[in-house]
């Protein structure tokens, strides 16, 4: 990092160091499988896996392994949480646990669909396409939002800038339900170019002034969160955008977005940050982008991604770091957790990513800004809180109701490592090396380092105050949690 | 990096000896630190306050005297008899009491019609621009976070900056200076640990040991292990002989101004805070919002100068507010304010000197609604650093300006 000639990327981002060969890059995979690129796929197109699943994927092979990743199947998990999750009364308390049953449906869709790709996708919409409950925004307006994206997940991305324009939730959000005729409001219009297709710099002021007459006309309304177009409120004159002229409706200036060649960039750097890595060299964007710009399809983008030269490159492995949903999620895959409760929803919020709460219209800028000591903390704090989990009598209620959460210091987490020895089936359990090969093994992927390795052996074989030890029935409870501890704690955890 | 490795080696394996010595320089920077020395910066700090979202400056600093303030906001306009007046023409948001008491007794310096050399309407962009103190360049650097590298300060610290929030803002990334972001004392630890000196072993990872895979964030996430291990082990001794004088408020803006004043008594030597309020991104029913946020802002800062004032530390901490612009001079139909340019500054306390700086932008002459500004930010930045903190703004800001006189 220099301070005074630094390149035009984002701060936050740092690319791979090494040289990128761009006329392989797209090209598919043929080197070497193994356990290790298909927990890196798992991790990428979902949110990694149980060691079951990545063993399932490491034995399917590359192309068979994508190919289910694409394939969605139907699933019983529910559209909606579960009960009353209504936001219009004035009950402070009720809004409250509207907000998290949300929150909860949600985060236990990411952990138990068995589309993990599709959620994924959600995430990555989520992320792209703003909104955040509050001003207006209700958890039921982002619960119907999230289900447009799902079934957008590996849609028409041009079809879904059509819709997303006039979804109740950013309706209210980027006030495009008070973009009427002769009153118009510029933030939809300004952030649709800005942070949803071409980037800053590809339009004038005079574009965002004229688009946002184009987009004049929706309501929502306030009783049931529905939107509505309304004729005598849309702006039916003529407007002048990116040097074309006509009586411009907001679909219209959709279209006129789509043909740009800055549009297809944009995108084309979202999903290479999102799945590749970041702040990609401006010709693998242009590649992506010439390719994504052909239909915008996005299934036919990933299906080439997901099994290219690059996504499998040494440049690419771990070269991201996890944001806390990816984090959060992937630890309790390894750990086998059943459901996700209150308490990861409050653990994520002190790791900087509260779910629906967006910081901005930007969204989540991840990268470097995820790492802080205090954000660290809160993630080292949240695996702690995964190894050190004892079940009580109540644990195993249901995960989204909250009049059954288990009071106490893991009180809500619903799962963690519940038995140790269950945890590592398979290992020898009076052989601390084999023991460690499985922690290892089931959260780490095996990317430790011989010094790293050792002292998690030293760990299992010798006492707080350094006599050795032999594990037996007696300390393996203790023991197997501690290891997980500092294996989780190991700083290559933190990268995805 | 250089020297924030070279401080990883220093301290690896050693984390009593590393308190040990840091102790000693937080005791020593106590005894040579608590007075203002004229031309040097010693004892001082600076607390940057982000009022993120675009506050409307014409809500806050109210030119009640100019009927066009009226005309161009009829239904949010601040109403004569509401506005806190400071003369004929000027007068602040009701709910601004608290900053009017500060005010009032001379500690608070107004910097009026502030912004930079063709405006960006966007909130990232522009509050980058005010971060970096770049309008015309991308930096990676925030300009306080090269403050914090070049100023020669003494010792190795940990907390030379302090941002208080889960995420370290823009205006406090260093090249050489790792700032900790701290969202709270409480949690800003490693709880329920069992295995405290193995686990700290892995975190920082064995010296020397190779990974078998490269990663750009990898060493990031050492040293941001490292250090946050090690400020964390440290920071509740090194604060714990506060106790707060006042009863600050509950919103997080106040509790974060708490936090500040514990680390200032505590002499840790640090040099800048950055604590953040908002979002005053006031598209839609303004009034409420804004002025709710005003009230956070002068309660958390009246709490703050009494609190200091009461640890005989309120001339060594001079606060300044900024946001990314202000809003559009007339109102939009739903009751709010687009996105602006130009808006007020306040410096309050250390050594601002108090009055109105600069004077109203025209509400008539006008960019595209919005106000034309007449002081570059650039400007009140270099004033800062050069008669408050001591050191030449232009190694900080990468080129000279104009010093004001309200410090």
């Amino acid at each position: 990092m220099s301070s005074n000639n630094a390149p035009a990327g984002p701060s936050a981002q740092r690319r791979p160091a090494g040289h990128l060969d761009v006329r392989t890059a797209l090209r598919p995979y043929r080197g070497a499988w193994n356990a290790g690129l298909a927990a890196h796929l798992l991790r990428r197109a979902g949110f990694g896996g149980s060691p079951q699943e990545i063993g399932r994927a490491a034995a399917a092979g590359m192309d068979a392994a994508v190919d289910s990743l694409l394939r969605f199947s139907v699933t019983s998990l529910p559209d909606a949480p579960e009960g009353d999750f209504s936001f219009s009364a004035a009950m402070p308390q009720q809004r409250r646990a509207a907000v998290i049953a949300a929150q909860l449906w949600w985060l236990n869709r990411l952990l138990l669909s068995p589309n993990p790709l599709q959620e994924k996708m959600v995430y990555f919409w989520a992320n792209h396409f703003t909104s955040a409950i509050g001003g207006g925004v209700t958890p039921a307006m982002m619960v119907q939002q999230y289900g447009l994206f799902r079934r957008y997940a590996l849609g028409d991305y041009s079809q879904l800038t059509h819709e997303i324009s006039k979804d109740p939730a950013m309706l209210v959000y980027l006030n495009g339900a008070q973009n009427h005729n002769g009153r118009p409001n510029e933030n939809y219009a300004r952030e649709l170019m800005e942070l949803f297709t071409m980037g800053i710099g590809n339009y004038s002021e005079e574009d965002v002034r004229q688009s946002a007459r184009a987009f004049t006309g929706y309501t929502v309304r306030r009783l049931d969160g529905s939107a509505h177009y309304e004729a005598r409120l849309h702006d039916d004159g003529d407007k002048t955008f990116l040097n074309r002229s006509g009586r411009f409706s907001g679909d219209d200036i959709v279209d006129i977005i789509m043909q740009q060649p800055a549009t297809g960039r944009y995108m084309a750097t979202k999903f290479l940050r999102a799945f590749v890595y970041d702040d990609p060299e401006p010709e693998l964007v242009d590649a992506v982008a010439s390719l994504f710009r052909t239909n915008y399809d996005v299934g036919t983008l990933l299906d080439t991604l997901l099994r290219s030269d690059v996504f499998y490159s040494a440049r690419a492995y771990r070269a991201l770091i996890k944001s806390p949903l990816d984090l959060a999620i992937g630890a309790l895959k390894s750990v086998g957790a059943a459901a996700v409760g209150p308490a990861v929803d409050g653990a994520l919020v002190r790791m900087g990513q509260t779910v629906m709460y967006p910081p901005n219209v930007a969204g989540w800028p991840g990268g470097s800004q995820w790492m802080s000591q205090s954000t660290l903390l809160a993630r080292l704090n949240f695996l702690n809180g995964l190894v050190y989990y004892k079940p009580t009598g109540s644990a195993a209620a249901s995960a989204t109701s909250m009049d059954s959460m288990p009071k106490g210091r893991h009180a809500g987490m619903v799962s963690g490592i519940a038995d140790p020895l269950t945890w590592i089936a398979g290992a020898r359990i009076d052989d601390p090396g084999d023991v460690a090969e499985h922690v290892l093994r089931s959260t780490l992927q095996d990317d430790a380092t011989p010094q790293q390795r050792s002292t998690l052996l030293g760990y299992l074989q010798t006492d707080a105050v350094g006599n050795l030890v032999a594990l037996n029935a007696e300390n393996i409870d203790e023991k197997v949690r501690g290891a997980a501890a500092l294996a989780f704690a190991m700083p290559a955890y933190q990268l995805m | 990096m250089s020297s924030r490795k070279q401080f990883i080696v220093q301290s690896v394996g050693a984390f009593g000896g590393l308190m040990a010595i840091d102790s000693i320089f937080a005791r020593a920077a106590r005894a040579a630190g608590n007075v203002s020395v004229p031309g040097s910066s010693a004892g001082r700090s600076l607390v940057v306050i982000n009022l993120q979202g675009g506050n409307d400056g014409l809500n806050a600093v109210v030119p009640y005297g100019d009927p066009d303030y009226y005309r161009a906001r009829p239904t949010i306009g601040i109403p004569v008899g509401e506005v806190l007046k400071l003369d004929g023409d000027i007068g602040l948001n009701p709910k601004l009491a608290g900053l009017k008491a500060l005010y009032d007794r001379q500690r608070v310096a107004i910097l009026q019609g502030v912004h930079y050399p063709d405006p960006n309407l966007s909130h990232f962009r522009s509050s980058e621009i005010w971060q970096t103190a770049a309008p015309d360049r991308y930096l990676t650097t925030g300009w306080a976070g090269r403050y914090l590298d070049d100023a020669k300060l003494p010792g190795q610290d940990l907390f030379r900056g302090v941002a208080i929030g889960p995420v370290l803002p823009k205006v406090m990334v260093a090249d050489k200076t790792d700032v900790p972001a701290i969202a709270d004392l409480k949690g800003f630890r490693f709880g329920g640990a069992r295995d405290e000196q193995s686990r700290a072993d892995a975190i920082l990872d064995g010296a020397g040991s190779k990974y078998s895979f490269d990663s750009p964030y990898l060493q990031l996430v050492q040293e941001v292990a490292h250090d946050a291990r090690a400020a964390s082990l440290q920071l509740p001794h090194l604060v714990s002989g506060y106790k707060p004088a006042v009863a600050y408020p509950k919103t997080p803006f106040a509790q974060g101004l708490n936090l500040i004043s514990a680390i200032v008594n505590a002499d840790l030597g640090t040099k800048v805070f950055y604590v953040g309020l908002g979002s005053f991104d006031t598209h839609v029913g303004q009034r409420g919002r804004q002025d709710a946020l005003l009230e956070q802002l002068a309660g958390g800062l009246n709490a703050f100068y009494d609190d200091l004032a009461a640890h005989r530390s309120d001339d060594r901490v001079l606060c300044m507010t900024f946001s990314e612009f202000g809003r559009r001079v007339g109102e939009n139909a739903n009751r709010g304010t687009d996105h602006g340019t130009a808006a007020p500054m306040f410096l309050i306390g250390g050594g601002a000197k108090g009055g109105i700086y600069g004077d109203h932008p025209s509400l008539t002459d006008l960019n595209f609604g919005n106000l034309k500004w007449h002081t570059d930010f650039r400007s009140v930045y270099a004033t800062v650093c050069e008669r408050w903190l001591a050191v030449s703004s232009e190694a900080v800001l990468g080129a000279s300006f104009p010093i004001l006189n309200f410090v």
